[in-house]
């Protein structure tokens, strides 16, 4: 196969899969430009060991297993060592956006929310509820058995129900924030 | 949101997602990097490792690598140089009887260095130092070649009554190959009506000439067995040869100082350090004549025994309690040795499986990192 062959195949790889890749690392890294860099670097290495996806299996899991390696190992090595943006600056770019109908401000509590879990909870919270994948699948992708995806969702929904940003009647919580600004 | 709602986070996500403006820009720039790596060779691997591990880490696997390496390879350099080789070689061809069976009787004779040879014939003296008196060598040539030290050990098993004329044929041995028999010890005793010799030969012969001596020797009779070992001293020789040119020296700043020297006080004080310093060159010198001595000539010691009669060895009989001491601290030291002896190959042996670990470790993850784990 040549080249130019193959580099058509990438197209098609990315028009079919960039949407949905880059808003789940956007997910998971909480970062426009860190979501970006890493679906960059997840296409073109998945690319380039595209031989290794066997004859059978799921290109959907396998690309988001890519992705979200690349995403812990920025989670692991990169983030850490810089000086990080502050954690509001994506949250007030939603923010900012006029919302009549409160839609707005859920998204900004649940992305709040979500930033305050652990990378391994955050990561299986994306894959199930926003990528949409089954258990099954999702233990495909972070190369775990279905029984640990089950008992992370478990723990990524109770740390959720019981965080101040998704319960709109604690005193602390940001939709309260909201209310009493408004 | 007391309770977790799963509708509730699908849609919210699904918001928070759908405000990522996607850029046609960035799949442009995904295609023509693409591209680029496509028509680009392989020489930018290394740079691609650093970016992934980082610096600090690439430079541990690099250190970790090197010392890998060193660890190899320096064990084989040091087994294949010169630097100090010891060779040893130890033939047994039968047990050997041990010393002293009981109903024996018998004299002992010793004879000193004898160039011509026959050291047990004209044998009175015991135990005369023979290496410094027999001006063997030229020691004061003094040259940085290598200089080996080579020693070696045969028993050897002639027939009855050859006792003498294996002997002579020693001596012969030493003098063809232009050595010298430097002593000779040899026992005359009686058991069960028969006489018998034994006895023991030290031959000096030139260091080239020693491997042909061992060859001959060992046919000359029934050789029981031969051990032999050589010393690199060449480091110790250079050594001793510029501590003296040190030392004269200095003897000659001391005597240009002697020579400006007016007080009495002053000239003792120098005449003391010329002594000294005189009296230490002395003493280098004489072992480097002795090392020269040595490396010059290389010695076989032939334990000659007629068969059926070990060499007789004089020695003091142990009582039950001195014996038990002794094996005692034998076993002790023979298990310190072989602690020390297995110590350096475990300690390498665990290095090199520390260091495969790693190594199968990190190319497990990497390749289950590059190509996303999926097979």
């Amino acid at each position: 196969m040549s080249d130019a062959v193959d580099v058509d195949e990438l197209r098609t790889w990315l028009e079919d899969g960039y949407a949905s890749s880059v808003r789940t690392a956007y997910l998971i890294l909480g970062n426009r430009s860190d979501a970006e860099d890493a679906v960059q670097e997840s296409f073109l290495r998945a690319w380039k060991f595209r031989d290794s996806l066997a004859t059978g299996s799921s290109f959907k899991p396998w690309l988001y297993r890519v992705v979200v390696n690349t995403c812990n190992s920025k989670l692991r090595k990169e983030i850490p060592h810089r000086n990080r943006r502050r954690p509001d600056d994506e949250v007030d770019d939603v923010a900012m956006i006029e919302d009549p109908i409160g839609r707005v401000t859920l998204s900004y509590d649940v992305i709040s929310a979500l930033k305050d879990l652990p990378a391994h909870l955050r990561v299986v919270v994306v894959l199930r509820y926003y990528a949409d994948l089954s258990e099954h699948d999702i233990a495909i992708v972070i190369g775990r058995q279905p029984g640990t995806v089950k008992s992370r969702l478990n723990e990524a929904r109770r740390r959720l129900a019981l965080h101040p940003a998704l319960q709109s009647e604690a005193p602390g919580s940001i939709n309260a924030r909201k209310e009493r600004r408004s | 949101m007391t309770t977790f709602d799963e509708e509730m986070m699908k849609r919210a996500l699904r918001e928070a997602a759908d405000e990522f403006a996607i850029s046609n820009d960035a799949v442009e720039s995904i295609l023509d990097e693409a591209r680029e790596s496509a028509t680009s060779d392989e020489s930018p691997r290394l740079r691609a490792f650093i970016q992934r591990h980082g610096p600090i880490r690439s430079t541990i696997l690099a250190v970790a690598a090197c010392v890998v390496l060193l660890a190899v390879a320096v064990p084989l350099f040091n087994s294949e140089g010169t630097a100090k080789k010891n060779v040893s070689s130890a033939l047994k061809f039968a047990a050997i009887p041990k010393v002293g069976t009981h109903g024996e009787s018998g004299v002992v004779i010793s004879g000193t260095g004898d160039l011509s040879g026959h050291g047990a014939a004209a044998g009175t003296s015991l135990s005369a130092p023979v290496g410094t008196t027999l001006q063997k060598a030229n020691a004061t040539s003094l040259d940085s070649s290598l200089r080996v030290e080579e020693v070696g050990t045969i028993r050897l098993s002639v027939g009855a009554q050859h006792f003498q004329s294996a002997l002579t044929q020693l001596t012969d041995f030493a003098t063809t190959d232009g050595g010298f028999v430097a002593s000779t010890r040899s026992h005359a005793g009686t058991k069960a009506a028969h006489s018998f010799s034994t006895g023991t030969i030290v031959i000096q012969v030139p260091e080239r000439n020693f491997t042909m001596l061992v060859d001959q020797v060992r046919h000359a009779g029934d050789a029981t067995s031969v051990a032999t070992s050589a010393t690199d001293v060449t480091g110790q020789y250079v050594d001793l040869q510029a501590r003296i040119s040190a030392l004269q020296v200095s003897r000659t700043q001391y005597l240009k100082i002697m020579t400006r020297t007016n007080s009495i006080g002053g000239i003792l004080a120098v005449q003391n350090q010329l002594n000294t310093i005189q009296s230490q060159i002395e003493q280098l010198q004489a072992q480097l004549h002795l090392l020269s001595s040595e490396t010059t000539y290389a010695t076989l010691t032939v334990a000659l025994s007629e068969a059926g009669h070990p060499v007789i060895v004089p020695t003091h009989p142990r009582t039950g309690v001195d014996k038990a001491w002794h094996e005692s601290l034998h076993g002790f030291a023979a298990g310190v040795e072989w602690l020390i002896r297995i110590a350096g190959p475990l300690l390498f042996a665990l290095l090199l499986l520390g260091a495969a670990l790693v190594l199968g470790r990190w190319t497990w993850r990497a390749t289950e990192r590059r190509r996303g784990g999926i097979r």
